[in-house]
């Protein structure tokens, strides 16, 4: 029995010399993975991440309109089975459709599922080609045209021998809803990647700047940032996006709406980094630097950036959501990204008619993706933010 | 009282800066658009059968004063819109601003400013029972309430009950008036049927502030409930709604009052999306008509002007309210 406890009491120790001699980064990692909540949403997370990165391998056809079923357009979803009335099939199957339009169906096309016509699943097919490196830039000049495509496969997970098979059914042009999902998911994640990455550097410079040298530098520019931070987002959003030509193609559209969603998104992170660097500037260790004769940009480099990199990351996670979410109202008044690319918001643009919650209720399938992802991003943040802050281990 | 006195005359001063710098903004952002107003007269012009020469578009544009530097355009713009309210004409719609907006400003600030008011009324109580009880039911709700405020944007709050009304009830709740008063001067008849319709929009506008103040209250609470003085104030028997009206929720009040322009913020940025889905036809749609749709320069810049405004209208009277209410600081200003 002594010994197990002298062992126990030795690990005990061990821990808490662990603790005192663990880094910020360590403490936060290890109280971020005993929030439970946090790390289900930090699953989900990465599962939704990943299933944005493998999409075009995941979904069996092209989630633009040369992927569409032109025989199956406003079709229900196809749900795999194993078994019906006709006995069981280790080979998951779906049933074949056929579509027709005649004087008893009032000319309205209308499809019947064949319960007699199996179609198999089959895994690792053979597609459309993707690839994951695809640059293809039409610069001045016919030199400097960049036209690479690297990484090309043709493989997806599932398909079917004929016909097709669509998991979420398809919109009123066939397109493929759960191909169309899962490129949204990444969209918006590039999306709101990109702006909170623009917003990012607009502040770190300007807070950096106000928060660094201060005196009237630092009051002049609380005071644009605060004018900016009043003028409501939507609104403004909506004034910056009155300037792209309809005739954009879709890539450019993508980066002007992340790059408006930087340039909106930049003063609470300014003020928040503005915050850090004021209260670090005073610390002794900054006056021994600076005494050292150490340089303004030295200094900002190599001791003030990285005593609050970790806080940073977590403010950008927080921002995050509000990024994602404001692309996806403006593509939804289609004013962002519209129809046939295929983003959060634009997929959502169709369920806005009643029509569809009679009639097309799969059509409702990306809204649940959308607030999946955005609570576990929601999540995850504050689980960061309160592993991040040593005063949250008292409370609760 | 001098220094009271002082104290206003420095916020006013600095929220007219502020003002000022956004308006700036705007007008320099109104200019970005391509086009002015000048090509636009002319353009329409054209479409009339008349034949037009660059002479014509340069003596329009000498009309209308398109000629002068930027910068004393800018300063005659800013000037007008501040001394005198006045916000010209649209060159798109070639109406005057002033009698175009001055209705369905009214209506849009009513209902913005109803909603704020909903969102306090909800938000307050509850988040107070919400931190003092122990009860994980309540307290589970509420959290999940408030993360859905944001996962659930009101577009898609708006769009499901519109949809759900429609299918099930047959009746269409968008539009704020009836047919019969959509023309009517204002009454109490007219009042009553615009507040029988409008409630929806209003606490759709309402719902996301609602999860976020509520957020904010609970968060306020939990810190200063395990406080001393309140432990203090319970030794000495004070005790239920006693204890919390008068020690913890009066200090966590002020954070509050403070957030009160930026909930504002948010529910103005709520309003063209939820306005379009409902169908109202009042700023934020025409807000939407005037940018997306028409590129009417004039009327957006004008309708951003009006909307800040408001906010730092609102920033300006908490921030005294706030000065009221902290006895340091009313008793240093008021002596």
């Amino acid at each position: 029995m002594g010994f197990f406890f002298n062992k126990n009491k030795k690990s005990d120790q061990q821990l808490k010399e662990a603790y005192f001699t663990a880094s910020q980064v360590e403490l936060i990692r290890s109280r971020f993975k005993s929030n439970k909540t946090a790390m289900v949403a930090g699953w989900i997370l990465t599962i939704l991440i990943l299933m944005g990165f493998f999409s075009e391998f995941l979904s069996p056809y092209q989630p633009t309109m040369a992927g569409r079923d032109k025989k199956y357009e406003n079709g229900p979803p196809q749900i795999p089975k194993f078994w019906d009335e006709n006995g069981f099939s280790f080979r998951p199957f779906i049933y074949g459709t056929k579509r027709e339009r005649s004087i008893k169906t009032n000319f309205r096309w209308v499809v019947t599922v064949d319960r007699e016509d199996r179609r198999y699943l089959r895994f690792f097919v053979d597609g459309w080609e993707y690839s994951y490196i695809d640059l293809e830039w039409d610069l001045p000049g016919e030199f400097f045209d960049v036209d690479v495509q690297a990484l090309t496969f043709s493989t997806h997970l599932f398909g079917v021998d004929k016909g097709g098979i669509h998991l979420f059914g398809t919109d009123k042009s066939g397109k493929d809803i759960y191909s169309r999902t899962l490129l949204a998911i990444f969209t918006s994640l590039k999306c709101g990647v990109l702006g909170v990455f623009i917003a990012f550097v607009l502040a770190l410079i300007i807070g950096g700047i106000s928060g660094y040298y201060g005196g009237w530098l630092d009051s002049f520019l609380q005071m644009v940032t605060d004018a900016i931070r009043t003028v409501p987002q939507v609104p403004l959003f909506m004034a910056l996006a009155a300037f792209l030509p309809q005739e954009w193609s879709a890539e450019a559209v993508f980066f002007v709406i992340a790059t408006i969603l930087g340039f909106i998104g930049w003063p609470t992170l300014a003020r928040r980094i503005r915050t850090h660097v004021l209260s670090e500037r005073s610390q002794d260790y900054i006056l021994a630097a600076q005494l050292c004769g150490a340089s303004s940009g030295h200094i900002i480099r190599r001791h003030l950036l990285p005593s609050f990199t970790s806080y940073i990351i977590i403010d950008l996670m927080i921002t995050f959501p509000y990024m994602v979410r404001l692309e996806t109202a403006l593509s939804f008044i289609g004013l962002g990204l519209i129809d046939p690319v295929s983003s959060l918001g634009s997929l959502m643009q169709n369920v806005s008619k009643a029509d569809v919650l009679l009639n097309y209720q799969w059509y409702f399938i990306p809204v649940l993706f959308f607030i999946t992802f955005i609570l576990a991003v929601v999540f995850v943040g504050d689980g960061l933010r309160d592993a991040a802050d040593p005063n949250m281990i008292k409370k609760k | 009282m001098i220094k009271f006195l002082q104290f206003i005359m420095i916020r006013a001063v600095m929220s007219i800066v502020t003002l000022l710098i956004v308006s700036f903004i705007v007008f320099s952002m109104m200019e970005l658009v391509p086009g002015n107003c000048a090509e636009r007269y002319i353009a329409f012009k054209n479409t009339q059968g008349q034949n037009i020469t660059i002479e014509d578009i340069q003596a329009e544009e000498r009309r209308l004063g398109l000629d002068k530097p930027y910068l004393i355009r800018a300063f005659t713009w800013m000037g007008n819109v501040f001394f005198q309210g006045k916000f010209g004409d649209s060159c798109i719609l070639r109406l005057n601003i002033n009698h175009l907006l001055s209705d369905k400003i009214w209506l849009s600030l009513g209902m913005s400013i109803g909603a704020l008011l909903l969102s306090y009324l909800l938000a307050v109580p509850i988040g107070i029972y919400s931190a003092v009880s122990r009860n994980p039911i309540a307290n589970n709700t509420v959290r999940f309430i408030s993360y859905l405020g944001l996962a659930l944007p009101s577009f898609l709050f708006a769009l499901m009950i519109m949809l759900f009304t429609t299918v099930y009830f047959g009746e269409s709740m968008s539009g704020l008036f009836s047919k019969e008063y959509r023309d009517a001067a204002w009454s109490y008849a007219k009042f009553m049927d615009f507040l029988s319709r409008a409630w929806l929009p209003i606490l759709i506008l309402g719902w996301a502030a609602t999860a976020f103040a509520l957020q904010t209250v609970r968060a306020l609470m939990l810190d200063e409930i395990d406080k001393l003085y309140v432990t203090a104030a319970r030794a000495r028997g004070i005790f239920g709604r006693n204890l919390l009206w008068r020690y913890p929720a009066r200090h966590s009040l002020g954070p509050v009052i403070n957030s009160i322009g930026f909930d504002l913020n948010r529910i103005f940025s709520e309003l063209p999306v939820v306005a379009l889905i409902m169908t109202l036809t009042e700023m934020g749609s025409l807000l939407i008509d005037a940018l997306a749709f028409s590129n009417d320069q004039q009327l957006a810049g004008a309708i951003l002007v009006i909307l800040t405004a408001t906010i730092v209208l609102i920033n300006f009277i908490t921030d005294i309210i706030l000065a009221l209410m902290d006895p340091r600081v009313r008793q240093g200003l008021l002596g």
